[in-house]
């Protein structure tokens, strides 16, 4: 029998596509949201067993070429100076993120105006700050309102705790002189409309089994539910159909039994992250698009940025208990944020405090960088480590580029035969340089702390959590793919929703501001219905 | 044809190298990678891992063999000196047999509840007890109060 046509159909059940479909409901269409992965199951996180860090480097990896769960597509990674992360679920990546919520700072949608790079996004802070605020009341949001760093905003709840680890760092950033302020956490720092506060279980990376954490599967998608939108779990859209006349009409994709199925829909709505995104699209190849779809500026998946990190770590005297708490979630520094050129870079990079490894993960990290021998020196040089470190990693801004892609490989696929994709990307000199910079700025502000030692990685190369700029936003059609409303410039019923449509990256994590844009992006078509479609 | 066991399967050989890679602690108070029976669940991940597991597999075999060479009865009868210097020397053609089986053995060994009550920790999974954190200092609280965009 085939499917029955619906009003909207969202393809991806992550941050954005849950807070899109959400909102979206309020117009009384039929919602349909298709995602490749299942529900999952708090009883089931890692964090319920002694093995939570065997189980966290392997089938809750962060990275889906190690998982390689049914939900899972491979991407071939092997031209990316940094490999991308995610997770295939309802809630996508944010079961397994750390729920660090900093917003786009006003000045990130003006980069060209200011510093003459990159390009100025065609709305602003001021446009998207109500979208901020429900944002922050649906997802919960634990945070110190006054942050001199940002325009004035109230988070949901006081902040979480700094913890030994945190209030030592932050002692080190006054010494300096430094900004620093307690970081907006989608985190709970009490019960919060049915959520239990976090009790600092640690690997909120591996899913948080108390639920204090914010993932999308149980705080937009309950409630978005209750208003009759519906979900199908397990079904992996391979290409969007368009009509004679090149609007969307649908999708393709297989269920849950590798049947192919059709799904026509009035508006299709993608929030798939930015690769997944750039990869449907460039998938949906017709005669009207031959290019792919949407793709007439030939920027579908072009300009991609991910976040470069370094990660800096201090060694203390004293006992930190440093894995207790949530483990992203502590402070931020805004220190270096801003263009200063006699550094030698544009623009700059935030800090954040975070909290330490367990020890499994102790012994890794220390036997990758030298510093935790096998044989009769291990459990002392283990012991130096463990419970006696702190981090803090460099968030930089990365700059557009056109030659950072995601293409179709033309010979890997996933287990439907769809092709996968292939990510190429270059860390540019503006970034090396900042990250040389945060690496001995992080240094000093350890030191400061207390550390009797400090060493880095001058850039993690598992930190491809944020993927931006594959579809980017403008109102030029010949430069940009979707428009100020996140609407195709090509396909008048057609969508983006994720963190593609980025124009600049920041220094921030983006899930805040990815989820505040599809607030926005829903909101603007609930007011504009019955002229959405009009040329423009 | 019979196919050959695994090194990776013999027990005896496995536990006398994996307390070589992790040995007691010198107070006794963290016990020996092999005394745990650890390595069936270690020559599993091993045996699963496409890139890893040949590598270890063709080091540990390279181990056993040069042990042999030395001891009739191999690594599990020599005393740990000796037995290091035979793992060390090793090591050096082999260089992917110590990081491919730590990343097997280090999550196997510090989950163990002796282990964990060893290095501090309670014996029990994060979750549902949780931990107490610090809360945060009330001086840098004041000094934030101070500071705030109005």
């Amino acid at each position: 029998m085939p499917n029955e046509p619906v009003g909207v159909l969202v393809i991806g059940a992550g941050a954005s596509g849950a807070a899109f479909a959400w909102s979206i409901a309020d117009t009384g269409m039929s919602v349909l949201c298709l995602d490749q992965g299942p529900w999952m199951k708090q009883q089931d996180y890692p964090s319920n067993g002694l093995d939570w860090e065997e189980r966290g480097i392997g089938e809750f990896s962060t990275s889906p070429n190690v998982r390689g769960l049914p939900a899972d597509y491979p991407v071939n990674e092997q031209q990316s100076e940094i490999s991308p992360l995610m997770f295939n679920a309802v809630g996508g990546s944010t079961i397994l993120w750390a729920a660090h919520f900093p917003r786009l700072t006003p000045r990130d949608f003006r980069t060209k105006s200011d510093d003459g790079v990159g390009e100025d996004w065609p709305i602003d802070y001021e446009t998207l700050e109500p979208f901020f605020a429900i944002n922050d009341r649906i997802m919960g949001v634990s945070g110190l309102a006054g942050d001199p760093a940002y325009p004035y905003h109230e988070p949901t709840l006081p902040p979480l705790p700094l913890g030994k680890t945190g209030n030592a760092l932050a002692s080190g950033f006054e010494k300096l002189g430094w900004h620093w302020w307690p970081s907006d956490s989608a985190i709970l720092s009490q019960e919060y409309e049915g959520r239990e506060a976090c009790i600092n279980l640690g690997p909120c990376l591996t899913g948080c089994a108390q639920g204090a954490k914010a993932s999308t599967d149980i705080t937009y998608w309950p409630a978005a539910q209750r208003k009759g939108v519906e979900m199908r779990t397990g079904c992996r859209v391979r290409e969007i159909t368009v009509d004679a006349g090149g609007m969307a009409d649908g999708v393709l994709y297989y269920d849950p039994d590798g049947q192919l199925q059709e799904q026509k829909a009035e508006i299709v709505v993608l929030a798939c992250n930015g690769i997944g995104t750039p990869r449907l699209l460039l998938n949906s190849k017709s005669s009207q698009h031959p290019n792919g779809l949407a793709n007439s500026s030939g920027l579908v998946g072009k300009n991609l940025m991910f976040h470069p990190y370094a990660v800096i770590t201090g060694i203390f005297d004293e006992t930190l208990h440093g894995r207790r708490g949530p483990v992203g979630c502590s402070l931020w520094s805004h220190e270096f944020y801003r263009t200063d050129r006699s550094r030698g870079f544009v623009r700059g990079y935030s800090f954040e405090a975070v909290r330490s490894l367990g020890p499994a993960m102790t012994a890794l990290s220390g036997m990758v960088q030298g510093m935790v021998p096998w044989g009769k020196d291990h459990h002392q040089a283990f012991a130096r480590l463990y419970n006696h470190s702190a981090s803090m990693t460099a968030i930089t801004e990365d700059l557009a580029d056109e030659s950072n892609t995601v293409t179709l490989d033309p010979e890997l696929t996933d287990s439907h035969g769809i092709p996968a994709p292939k990510v190429t990307y270059h860390l540019s000199d503006n970034s090396r340089k900042m990250l040389a910079h945060a690496v001995e700025r992080g240094k000093e502000a350890l030191t400061a702390a207390g550390a009797v030692e400090t060493f880095a990685q001058p850039l993690l190369r598992e930190a491809g959590w944020h993927l931006l700029g594959t579809a980017r936003m403008g109102r030029d059609p010949s430069t940009s793919v979707v428009n100020e409303r996140g609407q195709a410039h090509d396909v008048k019923n057609l969508f983006i929703v994720d963190g593609s449509v980025f124009v600049t990256a920041g220094g921030v994590n983006p899930t805040s501001t990815i989820q505040a844009i599809a607030l926005y992006v829903a909101d603007n078509i609930k007011k504009n219905i019955e002229t959405l479609f009009d040329p423009a | 044809m019979t196919e050959t066991p695994s090194v990776l399967n013999d027990h005896d050989f496995m536990k006398a190298l994996l307390n070589l890679v992790i040995p007691p602690s010198e107070s006794g108070e963290l016990p020996g990678a092999g005394a745990l029976d650890l390595e069936a669940s270690v020559a599993a991940g091993l045996q699963a891992d496409p890139l890893l597991g040949p590598m270890v597999e063709a080091g540990a075999l390279a181990v056993r063999e040069a042990a042999l060479s030395q001891d009739p009865d191999g690594l599990p009868a020599m005393a740990p000196q000796d037995g290091t210097t035979v793992l060390e020397a090793q090591v050096a053609s082999h260089p992917f047999l110590i990081m491919g089986l730590l990343r097997y053995l280090y999550p196997a060994y510090y989950q163990q509840p002796q282990v964990l009550e060893g290095i501090g920790e309670p014996p029990r999974p994060p979750f549902p007890e949780g931990f107490e954190v610090e809360p945060t200092d009330p001086k840098l609280l004041e000094i934030l109060q101070a500071r705030r965009k109005a």
